[in-house]
């Protein structure tokens, strides 16, 4: 059964993250190599050893109890610094944002207050790990108190370590106070007609698939100029489907008053004005190709608007994407038939946890655009906590993850630089990354317009057209050779960066969904996960062959 | 390792580079001493010549550019050997946000030790440095003698065998100073090694059994303090008050042997001792005020009986015979 679009695999992701450390750690260990053998000649390399297996001595050897010492201080640090001031900046904006959210969004008015909440929790904690991690050990350094630590029997890693969780529990500590303020400011102040929007949904998806006007199978419908591939269509009065398989139903998790729940939202495009007044038709229907039924349901065509946005639908049908409650018992008249028959859902329609919903466009020459998340079935809500745990978990990770990041960056440089580092990896996994997929993907399938960055260069000098081929020649093999490293050293940067996209939930809970495992809270997990074990290593180092004392 | 050697240092050269790995300073250049167990041994020498470095080269907080270095048999960058080393820094770099119970009980946990070990020892060491009263306050609020005294105690949390002390007494009030070096005397007592620096001569003078004296960066003196000091061609004899004659008399045997009187006065006392001497007395008899002339610690009342006679020293210098 599929609740989320995209399926997380955790084998895949296990395999990239050690691809990607083994990569880098040998990239790392080569650098040291070099470095070593001109700083130390022929010994160089046996130092590099040395001090890799006492890494992985100090790795094994950390001590819980001075572990937990070190991050118990640095709460204590935390607490006493005051830093955790920045509540009474969370407890300031709440008390006057009812003024300026009120009534912002006439279809669904709790979404504001759920993306406010969220927004206002995610940047006023970011913000704090990033300064505490980024700030604690070098102060510390610079204060010199570090230097009485390190004195006596411990490791760097335990430090590195010390710290993080330190910072973490100062952060879980912030995160859940502010989240469970949040939580009780939202139900309070959003609107008692609005408070049914405090909900998540839960969505099981089927896949998509098309039958063309002329009945045959496709795996897209009609393009009818839509730049955007989302969404593909089918043609009206015609032989044309939009076909929506669901299989591994689970009956018990989607049963819904012994029937189920049918949501969609599909989109219109018309090929002429036609009768203006009246809405363009489309139909579902039940199918079980295997037993040769085929039940319409509704009976009755419903409506479709063309720019049906949610605003001109709540007037009509309760600010609500459309829902169709299908019954267990249904009735129906099978075509080029007189009698009706009564079917079973669970027991005629869906077999062996399979289900198929075709969708058609009654009226003709107009078309009707589907998309795989257009219709799924609901499963019963959950209550709106549960998405809203899990969009506060999600910021808490990646306030978590910036604590990580921002203690490692604060290992090798000094505060101010380290928080700047820290803050464009933030910046650059949240805006740049997407470009940076887009780019890589484009580059793997050969449909990088005007080549690498050697390639644009020398077409801006020489003013050659981005469509024409390079000339022939050993300079056009070294541009492209040029342009390869680069965009494979890209690749690496893209894995080495954190995708902080993953961790922003708030689209969900504000659209009234729960947050998925597979599809937004195993991603965000593993995206924090992959970076401490690195991280740690790489603080440990910074810090082992750092010299505290250096003038 | 010889077994009675604590500290090794063969050749040991520190060079502080800057950004670009162009050399800035020397601050040792091939220095060799051992540190023997149950000693107290004192780097001396002035500003920048090395005696720090030295300290934080043998604590791993400096990596050195040449030579090598062995602590507790153990090399300086093996975090192990700290299990036995106690380190009190120049200035005491503690989290001024903790209390002295919090301060002892955060280093105590860094040497694994149990809740109930760590609790005798805080107590133990709090009352040895007579913080008793202050325990509870931030060390933010501590004077500077109180942090040294802090620092001393968690140095000595985990009852190190070596203690390496960097300008020990600095900060210290004469009182303090008086603490601190009976403290380190008690230490070599126990059969613990001090390694100490100090510009303050007198201080290592008090408490050391051997000293190395650095110039920029290079040993230039190294042997046991009573050794060094001796003026080996100069005799003194102390002896109770003497008269004139007497004195007399010994000029006329001293000249009969060829030697010659240099001085014969009292001895003077140091002014930590007056000072101490001071204190003790305004402790025991609150209110009493000395007479110009009359000195601490030394009773003049009639019924205390007839005052002790200084003594009176005779350095004489030896002839050539």
């Amino acid at each position: 059964m599929l609740t989320d679009i995209q399926q997380f695999d955790p084998l895949f992701a296990l395999l990239k993250w050690v691809a990607v450390v083994v990569v880098c750690a040998g990239i790392a260990a080569a650098v040291a190599v070099v470095i070593s053998l001109s700083e130390g000649g022929m010994t160089g390399p046996a130092k590099i050893w040395s001090a890799i297996r006492r890494a992985i001595g100090d790795l094994f050897g950390m001590s819980l109890r001075r572990v937990g010492a070190i991050a118990g201080l640095t709460m204590k640090e935390s607490i006493r610094r005051q830093d955790v001031l920045v509540g009474v900046v969370f407890v300031l904006l709440f008390m006057f944002a009812g003024w300026f959210l009120s009534g912002s969004d006439v279809d669904t008015p709790a979404k504001p207050y759920i993306s406010f909440v969220l927004m206002a929790i995610r940047w006023l904690t970011i913000p704090v790990a990033l300064l505490l991690a980024c700030w604690g050990l070098p102060a510390d350094i610079k204060a010199r108190s570090l230097h009485t630590v390190v004195t006596k029997p411990v490791r760097r890693t335990e430090v590195v370590l010390g710290r993080m969780l330190g910072y973490s529990a100062i952060i879980t500590m912030g995160v859940a106070l502010m989240g469970a303020v949040g939580y009780v400011w939202i139900v309070r102040h959003v609107p008692p007609d609005a408070q049914s929007q405090l909900t998540s949904r839960v969505p099981v998806y089927g896949t998509l698939s098309f039958i063309t006007r002329t009945g045959e199978p496709a795996q897209h419908g009609s393009n009818v100029g839509d730049m955007w591939t989302f969404r593909s269509f089918i043609e009206g009065n015609t032989r044309a489907r939009a076909v929506y398989h669901f299989e591994d139903l689970d009956v018990g998790h989607i049963r819904s008053d012994d029937g189920v729940q049918l949501e969609y939202r599909f989109e219109l495009f018309r090929s002429f004005k036609g009768n203006i007044e009246q809405e363009v038709q489309a139909q579902l229907a039940l199918v079980n190709e295997d037993a040769g039924l085929r039940v319409p349901y509704p009976p009755v065509p419903f409506e479709v608007r063309e720019f049906a946005d949610i605003q001109t639908r709540s007037s009509r049908e309760g600010g609500r994407t459309p829902i169709v409650n299908i019954p267990r018992k249904l009735t129906y008249t099978p075509e080029g038939e007189r009698e009706s028959r009564s079917v079973d859902l669970f027991d005629d329609l869906m077999k062996d946890g399979k289900l198929t919903i075709e969708v058609r466009c009654v009226d003709a020459a107009q078309y009707l655009g589907a998309a795989r998340t257009d219709l799924f079935i609901r499963s019963p809500d959950r209550p709106f906590s549960s998405g809203y745990v899990k969009a506060i978990a999600g910021t808490w990770m990646m306030a978590l993850l910036v604590v990580v990041l921002g203690t490692t960056a604060s290992t090798f440089v000094k505060g101010p630089v380290a928080t700047l580092l820290t803050f464009s990896l933030v910046l650059t996994g949240l805006s740049l990354r997407p470009f940076m997929s887009k780019l890589l993907g484009e580059y793997n399938q050969g449909k990088v317009i005007g080549g690498g960055v050697l390639e644009s260069a020398y077409r801006i000098v020489t003013q050659m057209n981005v469509q024409s081929p390079l000339p022939e020649g050993a300079a056009t093999s070294v541009i492209k050779w040029v342009d390869s490293r680069v965009f494979e050293g890209l690749l690496l940067l893209q894995n080495v960066i954190p995708d902080f996209t993953h961790f922003d939930m708030t689209p969900f809970v504000a659209n009234g969904f729960d947050v998925p495992w597979s599809n937004s809270m195993m991603p965000a997990i593993a995206t924090t996960v992959a970076f401490v074990l690195p991280c740690l290593i790489l603080g440990y180092f910074c810090l082992q062959w750092r010299e505290l004392e250096a003038k | 390792m010889d077994n009675e050697s604590v500290i090794q240092i063969r050749n040991l050269t520190k060079v502080y580079r800057d950004f670009w790995g162009r050399k800035k300073v020397q601050a040792l250049n091939s220095l060799s001493l051992e540190v023997k167990k149950g000693e107290v041994f004192g780097l001396l020498g002035p500003n920048g010549s090395g005696k720090t470095t030295t300290l934080k080269l043998l604590l791993g907080l400096l990596f050195p550019t040449e030579g090598e270095i062995t602590v507790m048999g153990k090399p300086a960058h093996d975090v192990e050997k700290n299990e036995q080393i106690g380190y009190l820094p120049e200035e005491s770099y503690l989290y001024r946000f903790l209390n002295a119970d919090e301060t002892l009980d955060f280093y105590g946990r860094l040497f694994n030790m149990s809740a109930k070990v760590r609790k005798e020892r805080k107590d133990a060491l709090i009352e040895l440095v007579g913080l008793d009263k202050a325990r509870r306050r931030q060390l933010k609020e501590y004077s500077k003698g109180m942090t040294r005294r802090i620092g001393l105690a968690q140095a000595l949390i985990n009852d190190p065998d070596l203690v390496l002390l960097d300008e020990p007494t600095s900060g210290l009030d004469p009182l303090g100073t008086r603490d601190m070096k009976d403290m380190i005397l008690k230490l070599r007592d126990e059969g613990k090694t001090v390694v100490m620096c100090s510009h303050l001569l007198a201080d290592v003078q008090d408490v050391c059994d051997r000293i190395a004296i650095l110039y920029s960066g290079e040993l230039k003196v190294i042997g046991s303090v009573s050794e060094l000091l001796q003026e080996q061609d100069e005799t003194q004899i102390l002896t109770s008050r003497l008269s004139d004659d007497v004195i007399r008399e010994v000029k006329e045997v001293l000249a009969r042997h060829k030697a010659e009187v240099v001085k014969v006065d009292h001895p003077k006392t140091t002014l930590e001792d007056l000072f101490l001497r001071t204190v003790h007395e305004s402790k025991t008899r609150p209110g009493r005020r000395f007479v110009p002339g009359e000195r601490p610690g030394e009773d003049t009342s009639e019924e205390d009986g007839a005052k002790t006679p200084p003594a009176t020293a005779a350095k004489v210098e030896e002839a050539a015979s």
